[in-house]
């Protein structure tokens, strides 16, 4: 063991994920091992950039009590912050004039005025880039991965993913079962930007029809013909699953066989799949497929989203495991010297990638996924 | 903000563009040049380039030749900035947090211009050489320059020397402001301009707020104050009329009621939302916020200018168009 007691600090980065507490619990826990002291930071970094917001105090110590009664199912105990971006942070200033600033200067100075050996960032995507810049500018920094898409490169497996797999499939169940009962086609938007395994694991398990995901650009045509097909007078319904991220093959409007996004079909003027103007709303890809397949097949369709409901919730016994496995393998990483890594779950080991091998990448379903030929053969059509 | 340096001339403020043959934001024809740098976040903002006070990256992927060139992903372009995805084709992709080290220099590296940088530093002279070009046009016409932005008056000591020297070349002066700024900013530049164009965007406080990031009681002191202090001056009130969330009688009467008691203020203009500046939250990595927001009917708008005609004396006059 190594015995140079430490100070360190844990924050939350935007969007709640199950299995948040898990992580918190896993590291304090794994820390009190070492004798280290560990505080969290509430809110982000708003607990150690304003703590006058906080009559509490913006930095809550993760005592042994504390994390004893820690409950699970709960929230971040931590709370979260829709921005995790010292950089450009958006404030009045004295003038009442709106302005963004750079606090990262600020940011790492109160840390060391903290005495913060190191810090912990629970963070998706776009805030491992930031802890990226941060650790550029001389911060000890450890990242765990908050991806309950599963999408975050390096990681095989992110704590939640489980769990909003699980509730992705007792919604399509329960979509299955109104659809049966209407004798309809339910088509059920899932949460999946950029990465299809949600819509993937998910429509596999529940007996879907058809599963569009982004990285299969998909032929509604085919769609069609698959779910005429298997629709008789003893089977008159049908299920779709859409990841929100799907791609259509839209031959009837561009002329070739460019794919383009469901989302971006929605957005004036965005260029498509490169685009970075994608609207962030839940909705529009399950109307959309729901709408057009209308136009090719007799029978109704109704779309469903089960979208952000997949973000809440308790964690599963999967995701409080691997909560605490991400939570103690950041203070591993710490302990045996790392700094400026991503903590990543490649079974059976946890392994930490340097974080500029994690950032600008996204895991997607490769062509030769086990899960794709699964699927294939139980004859779901993925539109291809 | 600006430079003041020793000579009014040589003060450089921060461009954005400047366009000509304009004929919506003052009399006649006339150049606008827009500033950078807003202190407002309005949600429906359709100029998202001007917002941010330092130059800022552009990048259009439909001219990104993709990976047959991939010159942004060696140096000297900042490690990371720009990346392709495992197995995809197309644009390269851009990751907007690690793009801050980009500056004009970098994005002339870029071969098809699908790099650019939105502002530049320009000094007095350099914009107002670029301003006189249609020195005829102004004098037939009673145009001239009108300063716009982003917020001119962020940029009081370029602002009021730019106006300065438009008017010792005989040019008309106008500025669109919103006026979120100190007086003192303001009294820099209102000595020089001949007309100005001013935002009324919502009437009630916490309203103003939620779709603007501030509240309007400094805005409204600012005008009241404008007003009595430059008598000379005429002012014209604005709104962006936007569906649900300012296009209705309440708020149009509440400005009307503002506005009259100043016979300086000539007159008060609606701004039918638009949906032009959508494109330009893409090239900025940005996301609208209003997507779901449409253009007002023409319904609406006749019958909202009829009201401001009533106001004002007028009666048969169409609704302006779209800024």
């Amino acid at each position: 063991m190594n015995t140079n007691k430490k100070r360190i600090a844990i924050m939350v980065g935007a969007g709640f994920v199950p299995g948040m507490n898990a992580v918190i619990k896993g590291a304090a826990l794994a820390a009190g091992q070492l004798g280290w002291e560990v505080v969290g930071i509430r809110d982000g970094f708003e607990g150690l950039l304003h703590p006058k917001h906080y009559p509490e105090g913006g930095l809550l110590p993760l005592t042994p009590q504390l994390i004893e009664n820690l409950d699970p199912s709960t929230g971040s105990v931590l709370g979260q912050s829709s921005r995790v971006d010292p950089f450009h942070v958006r404030q009045i200033n004295a003038d009442e004039m709106v302005e963004e600033v750079d606090q990262s200067d600020e940011l790492l100075a109160k840390l060391k005025a903290e005495k913060i050996d190191a810090l912990i960032s629970v963070v998706g995507g776009q805030g491992l880039t930031i802890l990226y810049k941060l650790h550029g500018k001389g911060l000890n920094a450890v990242c765990i991965p908050r991806a309950i898409e599963g999408d975050v490169a390096a990681t095989l497996v992110s704590f939640g993913f489980n769990s909003a797999l699980s509730f992705t499939i007792d919604m399509l169940d329960k979509a299955r079962q109104a659809a049966q009962a209407a004798r309809k086609i339910a088509v059920v938007e899932v949460l999946g930007a950029q990465a299809g395994w949600l819509a993937l694991q998910a429509g596999i398990a529940a007996g879907a029809d058809a599963v569009l995901i982004p990285e299969i650009p998909c032929d509604l045509q085919k769609v069609a013909a698959r779910l005429k097909e298997k629709m008789t007078t003893r089977r008159s319904y049908g299920l779709v699953v859409v990841a929100e991220g799907a791609k259509l093959v839209d031959n009837a409007k561009a002329g070739t066989d460019k794919p383009s996004t469901l989302k971006a079909s929605l957005s004036p003027l965005a260029s498509g799949d490169n685009s970075s103007h994608v609207i962030q709303r839940s909705g529009h890809a399950a109307e959309t497929v729901a709408s057009r397949l209308q136009l090719l097949i007799a029978e109704e369709t109704f779309p469903l989203v089960v979208g952000l409901w997949a973000r809440g919730g308790n964690p599963t016994a999967v995701d409080r495991q691997l909560g605490l496995a991400y939570g103690a393998g950041a203070v591993q990483a710490l302990n045996t010297g790392q700094n400026g890594v991503m903590v990543a779950f490649v079974p059976p080991a946890i392994k930490f990638v340097p974080l500029a091998e994690a950032i600008n990448k996204v895991r997607t379903v490769p062509p030769d996924n086990e899960f794709l030929k699964t699927a294939q053969s139980l004859g779901i059509c993925l539109g291809n | 903000m600006s430079n003041q340096s020793t000579t009014p001339s040589a003060t450089t403020g921060i461009v954005l563009n400047i366009q000509r043959y304009c004929s919506h934001d003052g009399p006649g024809i006339r150049t606008n040049v827009f500033l950078k740098g807003c202190s407002l976040r309005c949600k429906w903002c359709g100029n998202p380039e001007s917002i941010r006070v330092k130059p800022e990256l552009s990048y259009d992927p439909k001219k990104c030749k993709g990976r047959e060139c991939s010159l942004c992903l060696k140096d000297p372009f900042p490690k990371g900035a720009f990346y392709f995805t495992e197995g995809e084709e197309g644009p390269v992709k851009v990751n907007w947090d690690l793009t801050s080290g980009c500056d004009e220099a970098l994005c002339s590296l870029c071969p098809t211009g699908a790099l650019e940088m939105y502002g530049k530093t320009m000094t007095v002279d350099e914009v107002l050489a670029e301003v006189e070009k249609d020195a005829s046009i102004y004098r037939s016409s009673g145009g001239g320059i009108t300063l716009s932005g982003g917020e001119c008056m962020l940029q009081p000591d370029f602002s009021a020397a730019l106006l300065k020297g438009a008017h010792e070349r005989g040019m008309n002066t106008a500025v669109e402001t919103a006026c979120n700024v100190p007086w003192a900013n303001i009294e820099k530049v209102l000595p020089h301009v001949d007309t100005m164009l001013h935002d009324h965007k919502l009437t009630i406080p916490e309203r103003h707020k939620k779709w603007t990031g501030v509240g309007n009681e400094r805005i409204l002191a600012n005008f009241k104050k404008a007003y009595e202090t430059f008598p000379n001056t005429e002012f014209i009130a604005r709104t962006p009329l936007i569906p649900g969330v300012n296009a209705d009688e309440e708020h149009i009467r509440a400005v009307l009621a503002f506005i009259r008691p100043h016979k300086n203020v000539i007159d008060y203009e609606l701004l039918p939302y638009h949906r032009f500046g959508l494109g330009k939250y893409e090239y900025l990595g940005k996301v609208y916020e209003l997507d779901d927001y449409k253009t007002p009917s023409d319904e609406v708008v006749k019958h909202l200018q009829a009201i401001i005609d009533e106001a004002f004396g007028r009666t048969g006059q169409r609704a302006p168009a779209a800024k």
